[in-house]
């Protein structure tokens, strides 16, 4: 027992199943909420959980540039707020001319009178959206796509295959940037021309995403990914055709349960009937791969308690908004402080546990690898 | 996380140096009980089903001003939805409030959570009248029409009710001392296209003033395409333009104080504005001459009403009702039921400034470690 808990905190890396559940949970629960303490919050114990056990991977170091894109979201939300008219309220801030148009843009306004509430709409908005694409940063910052690739059901190995390598292009673009941009500095001598630096990086990022695009197709065609194996076309048409419509089904049906002003004959049965279309489709595909694992990546306690962690926000955020909706989305007609009570407050502060209670990456920034 | 931070603080700083203080009946705004004069409106506010007391207060405005003007300017506090903002009136003293349950037909336990437009089956219900005529359903959205100087406007919540049950405020549009008096509030004409920037032909700025379509505190959907993210999405979309020209809502632009504007009904057909239902409701064409409630995604056309009937409701079978003075403060009582406390914010803000500084030390061991 002793050696088991002492055990717990040894060195490894996660399951990356676990990251995405957490970080999943988190975006689930910051797209529940226009509140700016809790934005603010949730942004906050994803950056500390991401820098607390981040590894040294390309990945994980592209974790600021969602948090450049998070800013810039916010930026335009503002924006477009003084652009398109933010007089919605009664605290007026900026009186802006207004440039007249013609009267087929009804209904579009350029400028005006600004006022505090729309601005602070906006500002809600973008802080919600920022507050999600952070959170998706940090599941690829903190998830080893190859490792999730590794961990896929034999059932969505063709799907599995198509999602990690889209969701392991970005990260790589952006270790491409901080590469070619540390190459560039150590050379040193190109400063001022910025029209040269623009060429001097985005050719060789180009260039360099096309070679690990074909490197990674290469090694992955050698390993046996994408092989057809034994199924007749006819079958893997069958089987493609069952997983996309299925997953659009899926995707559709989702989106109509979660947005109340959807047709409810959109929800739940296209829902249900996608997931059985997409069910049948991997029942399909899960028959003709036969592939093992070679020391597969064990879910465990701490795996439980990071996926848990984020399934807790999540709920908490859920829970809370059909108690008190006024304190998730702040009414903006009367300027004033939001409110915010205790639940969803604490709820959030849920997800900063993995950052104290798991087990630290392998390869920490920084450490000697022994 | 620390640009964010310091835009949101920066934002909040500005804005809320400028913000006045949220209080429940404004009591520096309007005056208990029927306007005294010809000057100004008086509002009713019925609550019918959700129960507390009839509130009539008066706005003694001189200047022309709009259904919502005339709301605010008397001290109701109110709440628009979220999608819609002011042009949708979703709560009028916190009623129905974030934690009440409305007994909605086909949605039991409805809350009003003012984010998408309320249910047909309960909302507030939109009214005007002039001095001494009898009640109509306004045609008009909130802030597409003007208030009838010396007239009336009510808001009357309809709960379950169809087209032709839509419960009028129960207090009759009779100023005291007035009884007896004949109706010459003309009528106004229906909206008779479907331009969102429309407002009521006669009415004040009507060259002037663009505000978003609303016709009528009932059917916001029916001009636009339903925005990309309706729910909770405070972006009003593109076509569904912000008001205009309304600095602040009381204090008015010097319009004449006319009593009477000029009405201009338009010739045309006023069957323009239907926009495809999305959703199931209870038929709103009523076969009436009652004006159809519509709402929701809908918009009916506004039916030609037969035997208009100016005749108003009896002053003696009034419902007892209050100056609203006594009302509680509705911040208060949001905050009370929302279970928001004072001490959460500070919490939340603490939270964020030590996980940041803890981010930040985190960062700079692991760099010293890197590079050193």
């Amino acid at each position: 027992m002793r050696s088991r808990s002492a055990g717990y905190f040894l060195p490894r890396d996660l399951h990356p199943g676990a990251w995405w559940v957490w970080t999943l949970g988190l975006a689930v629960a910051a797209s529940r909420t226009t509140n700016p303490w809790l934005l603010l919050t949730i942004i906050a114990v994803v950056c500390h959980v991401v820098i607390a056990r981040r590894t040294e991977a390309p990945w994980a170091m592209a974790f600021r540039v969602y948090l450049v894109l998070g800013a810039v979201i916010i930026t335009f939300r503002v924006f477009f707020r003084f652009v398109f008219g933010g007089a919605e309220g009664s605290t007026i801030i900026l009186d802006l001319p207004e440039i007249p148009l013609p009267a087929w843009a009804a209904g579009i306004r350029l400028f005006g009178a600004v006022s505090a509430e729309s601005l602070l709409g906006g500002l809600y908005d973008g802080l919600r959206l920022a507050a999600m694409v952070i959170c998706l940063g940090a599941g690829n910052a903190l998830a080893n796509p190859k490792r999730l690739l590794k961990a896929m059901p034999p059932a969505l190995y063709e799907v599995g295959t198509a999602v990690i390598v889209a969701l392991s292009v970005f990260p790589q673009l952006a270790e491409s940037v901080l590469r070619v941009r540390q190459a560039r500095r150590l050379r040193g001598g190109t400063r001022g021309k910025r029209m040269h630096g623009l060429r001097t990086i985005v050719i060789p990022v180009l260039e360099d995403a096309l070679d690990r695009s074909l490197a990674l197709a290469a090694s992955m065609d050698s390993r046996g990914y994408g092989r057809a194996g034994t199924a007749a076309p006819r079958a893997r048409f069958v089987t493609g055709t069952l997983m996309i419509v299925g997953l659009g089904g899926v995707c559709v049906g989702v989106y109509a349960t979660l947005d109340g002003s959807t047709p409810r004959f959109l929800a739940l049965p296209v829902l249900l009937a996608g997931l059985a279309t997409a069910l049948a489709g991997f029942r399909l595909a899960g028959r003709r791969v036969h592939r093992t694992r070679y020391r597969p990546d064990r879910w465990r306690l701490a795996e439980a308690v990071t996926a848990g962690s984020g399934i807790a926000v999540a709920l908490a955020l859920f829970a809370t908004s059909s108690v008190d909706p006024t304190n998730l989305n702040p009414s903006l007609i009367e300027l004033s402080w939001p409110l915010l009570s205790w639940e969803p407050l604490l709820g959030v502060l849920a997800g900063t546990l993995p950052a104290f209670l798991t087990p630290q990456p392998e390869h920490l920034p920084g450490r000697v690898p022994s | 996380m620390r640009r964010p931070a310091t835009v949101l603080g920066a934002v909040l700083g500005t804005a809320l140096t400028a913000a006045p203080g949220a209080a429940a009946i404004d009591p520096t705004k309007g005056t208990p009980g029927f306007c005294q004069d010809g000057t100004g409106v008086t509002v009713v506010v019925d609550f019918q089903e959700l129960g507390g007391t009839t509130i009539v207060r008066c706005n003694p405005q001189a200047q022309r001003g709009t259904g919502l003007d005339a709301l605010k300017g008397a001290g109701f506090q109110i709440a628009g939805v979220q999608r819609w903002g002011e042009a949708f009136i979703c709560r009028i003293e916190n009623r129905p409030s974030a934690v009440e349950q409305l007994p909605v037909k086909g949605k039991e336990g409805y809350r009003e959570a003012c984010i998408d437009t309320p249910p047909a089956g309960g909302y507030w219900s939109y009214w005007h009248a002039g001095n001494n005529c009898a009640w109509k359903y306004s045609q008009w959205g909130v802030k597409n029409r003007d208030f009838v100087a010396g007239g009336f406007e009510g808001w009357s919540f309809s709960l379950n009710a169809t087209a032709d049950t839509n419960p009028k405020p129960r207090i009759a549009a009779v100023r005291p001392g007035t009884e007896g008096g004949s109706c010459d509030a003309a009528e106004e004409p229906p909206p008779t296209s479907d331009d969102p920037n429309a407002v009521q032909p006669g009415s004040g700025d009507e060259e002037t003033r663009r505000e978003p379509p609303q016709p009528t505190q009932d059917a916001p959907a029916a001009q636009d395409p339903p925005p990309p993210s309706p729910r909770s999405d405070p972006d009003p979309p593109a076509t569904q333009a912000p008001p205009r020209a309304d600095p602040t809502p009381r204090a008015e632009p010097e319009r004449p104080a006319v009593q009477e504007p000029t009405r201009r009904p338009k010739p045309e057909s006023p069957a323009v504005r239907d926009a495809p239902s999305t959703e199931p409701e209870p038929p709103r064409a009523a076969p009436s001459g009652r004006p159809p409630p519509e709402k929701g995604d809908t918009l009916p056309r506004p039916l030609p009403r037969a035997a208009r009937t100016s005749v108003p409701d009896d002053p003696a079978r009034n419902v007892a009702f209050v100056g609203g003075e006594d009302s509680p403060d509705v911040s208060a009582l949001v905050k009370e039921q929302s279970g928001a406390s004072d001490h959460a914010p500070w919490v939340a803000a603490g939270a964020a400034v030590v996980l940041g500084a803890a981010t930040w030390l985190t960062a700079l061991r692991r760099r010293r470690a890197r590079d050193g």
